[in-house]
């Protein structure tokens, strides 16, 4: 089946009902042996120094890819740098689709991008509405595991981030993962119990390391509450599709963002707020925001380089958790 | 006897505090200190305790902390976190439990605010070492001074904008070129660092601030602190072996407890 490139969550029924196979770039990047390298293949290519690593790490994997020709593009909601994302892979023969996510979270204007993708993809609405019942199916299981990360105390916020960001394209394959959920949440009661104190929820664009889940916990704080990874679930149960990417609160503005971080804060009975940043991303100044709007106490990190914690951010996180306790 | 180690990135500082409560406080350069007493087994720092004057020491008597600490675990002793320890090493050295703790080091810049004796919030500087003590030694190496002289000077500073500790260099040397005298090149510099931890301070501000890490003994950075923020600025003695005084007071209160 042919692959399609997308740079964040999209509506991902509408590639699967065109019986084609969404790859979230991001997970390819982070997860290839040497993310790193791939950074500094794109520098070598040209792109800044001073610009995200994750829009970095995307453009070297869909260079490097053989299988990757069409890409969907989401212009409006994620990063204004994909725009030169794009273009440069337009540059080099890659079929780029944008996709927008109107700021105010229109319903009409919302619906009319799905249409215009739609019809990229030479799909009907019922189409796409049948891969949505499949697709929910799905989306069920990773509810399930993220409730019993908070009502529980058998999964990690490492195993409850990388479910749940798998959500964007569900790995190429719904059944397969699904499978992958059912067999994670089978064996869950001979996990061990996790003694961490401290309840922590993670916002923010997902982590571009993959050590600080553990090295939390190995402190005795866990994180509980996933919000981007969650939202990419689409935990809305809502049968309109429009709606449910209307509800999606990832590509809209921040205050909408932090209704939703707010309820979760409480629901879960949360001790602190990590806000993670990535450098020189323009979210970096709505921390701003996130800081006045929360009433817990909040970490703001900074992520630079993939892969693991550097020195300073090991210290910052040991001096929240000490201060926490 | 108790014994605190701060690992820092310019100077290790051991504090030994004897059974009267008072301090003997040892420094020594970081990556000598590294080559001479340490070794490392198993992914951890064993340090030669003998050689570094720590000859009868009981290893749970010792707490540790530092860059180091996130790198290199100390093998044997107990480590705390940097922050905590240079707000419970102020704590002590002040004699106050509620203020602003600011602590300049040499790559570090941290403030916490310290209510009731325990850590409220705190911030570090960015990705960048240009609010630091070693921005402060490249400069005064640039104006052919030594540190002493450097932290004189606070009056009609140069207006220095680079943000950038080795841009800041070149834009040093321009102003010399332009025939600033030393004076107003030291205080520009000294300015520098206040306006990189300023915002930083205003958000944790209180109406006492304490001072600690190597830089806290730049008497003009204290001036202009007041000066600028009005605050009272207290830098107690000896300010740069706070990290490693917190460790050793860590050390006795775990003892008793």
């Amino acid at each position: 089946m042919e692959k399609v490139g997308i740079t964040t969550t999209i509506p991902a029924e509408i590639i699967y009902a065109a019986g084609m196979v969404p790859v979230d770039l991001n997970n390819i990047f982070i997860t290839s042996e040497n993310p790193q390298g791939m950074v500094e293949e794109a520098e070598i290519a040209g792109y800044p120094r001073n610009i995200c690593a994750w829009i970095k790490g995307l453009y070297t994997t869909v260079i490097r890819s053989d299988d990757i020709n069409t890409l969907v593009a989401v212009t409006q909601g994620d990063c204004s740098n994909t725009h030169a994302l794009m273009e440069t892979l337009e540059l080099s023969g890659v079929r780029v689709i944008p996709f927008a996510y109107p700021y105010d979270r229109d319903h009409d204007l919302l619906k009319l991008q799905m249409e215009k993708l739609m019809e990229a993809f030479g799909v009907t609405w019922q189409q796409v509405k049948r891969e949505k019942e499949r697709l929910d199916q799905v989306r069920q299981k990773v509810w399930k595991m993220d409730e019993l990360t908070w009502k529980g105390n058998r999964i990690t916020g490492w195993d409850n981030h990388l479910y749940q960001v798998s959500c964007s394209d569900f790995n190429g394959d719904p059944e397969v993962f699904a499978q992958e959920m059912d067999n994670f949440l089978n064996g869950l009661e001979k996990k061990p119990a996790l003694n961490t104190g401290l309840r922590l929820g993670y916002i923010g664009v997902p982590p571009i390391v993959d050590d600080m889940y553990d090295y939390l916990e190995e402190r005795g704080a866990r994180v509980v509450y996933n919000e981007t990874q969650r939202q990419f679930t689409m935990p809305f149960n809502n049968e309109d599709i429009v709606e449910q990417y209307r509800l999606y609160s990832y590509p809209y503005g921040i205050f909408y963002r932090l209704q939703d971080v707010k309820e979760q804060i409480k629901l879960r009975q949360l001790d602190g707020i990590i806000h993670y940043a990535q450098s020189f991303c323009y979210r970096q100044i709505e921390d701003m925001i996130v800081r006045q709007k929360l009433d817990v106490p909040v970490l703001t990190l900074e992520g630079d380089k993939p892969n693991k914690l550097d020195a300073r951010t090991r210290m910052r996180l040991d001096s929240f958790v000490e201060m926490l306790r | 006897m108790y014994a605190g180690i701060d690992l820092g990135s310019r100077n290790v500082k051991v504090a030994l505090m004897k059974d009267n409560g008072k301090f003997n406080l040892h420094k020594y350069d970081t990556v000598s200190f590294y080559r001479q007493y340490g070794r490392m087994e198993e992914g951890q720092l064993v340090v030669d305790l003998a050689g570094a004057g720590l000859a009868d020491m009981k290893l749970q008597n010792i707490v540790s902390t530092g860059y180091g600490r996130q790198t290199i675990n100390l093998k044997g002793t107990k480590n705390i976190p940097e922050i905590k320890a240079h707000v419970t090493g102020a704590v002590h050295l002040a004699g106050i439990k509620d203020f602003t703790l600011l602590d300049l080091g040499g790559q570090d810049s941290k403030v916490a605010k310290v209510v009731n004796g325990r850590m409220h919030d705190f911030e570090t500087n960015d990705r960048c070492a240009a609010s630091t003590g070693r921005y402060l030694e490249n400069m005064a190496a640039v104006l052919d001074i030594d540190m002493k002289e450097l932290s004189r000077y606070h009056e009609h500073p140069v207006d220095l904008t680079s943000t950038c500790a080795i841009f800041g260099e070149t834009e040093l040397i321009g102003k010399v070129v332009e025939g600033h005298p030393v004076s107003e090149l030291a205080a520009g510099v000294n300015y520098t660092i206040f306006k990189r931890i300023k915002p930083m301070l205003l958000k944790l501000k209180s109406p006492k601030l304490v001072f600690t890490g190597g830089v806290a003994r730049n008497a003009a950075l204290k001036k202009i602190v007041e000066q600028e923020i009005s605050v009272e600025v207290i830098v107690p003695d000896n300010p740069q072996y706070a990290g490693a005084i917190g460790c050793a007071v860590t050390a006795l209160e775990n003892d008793i407890i």
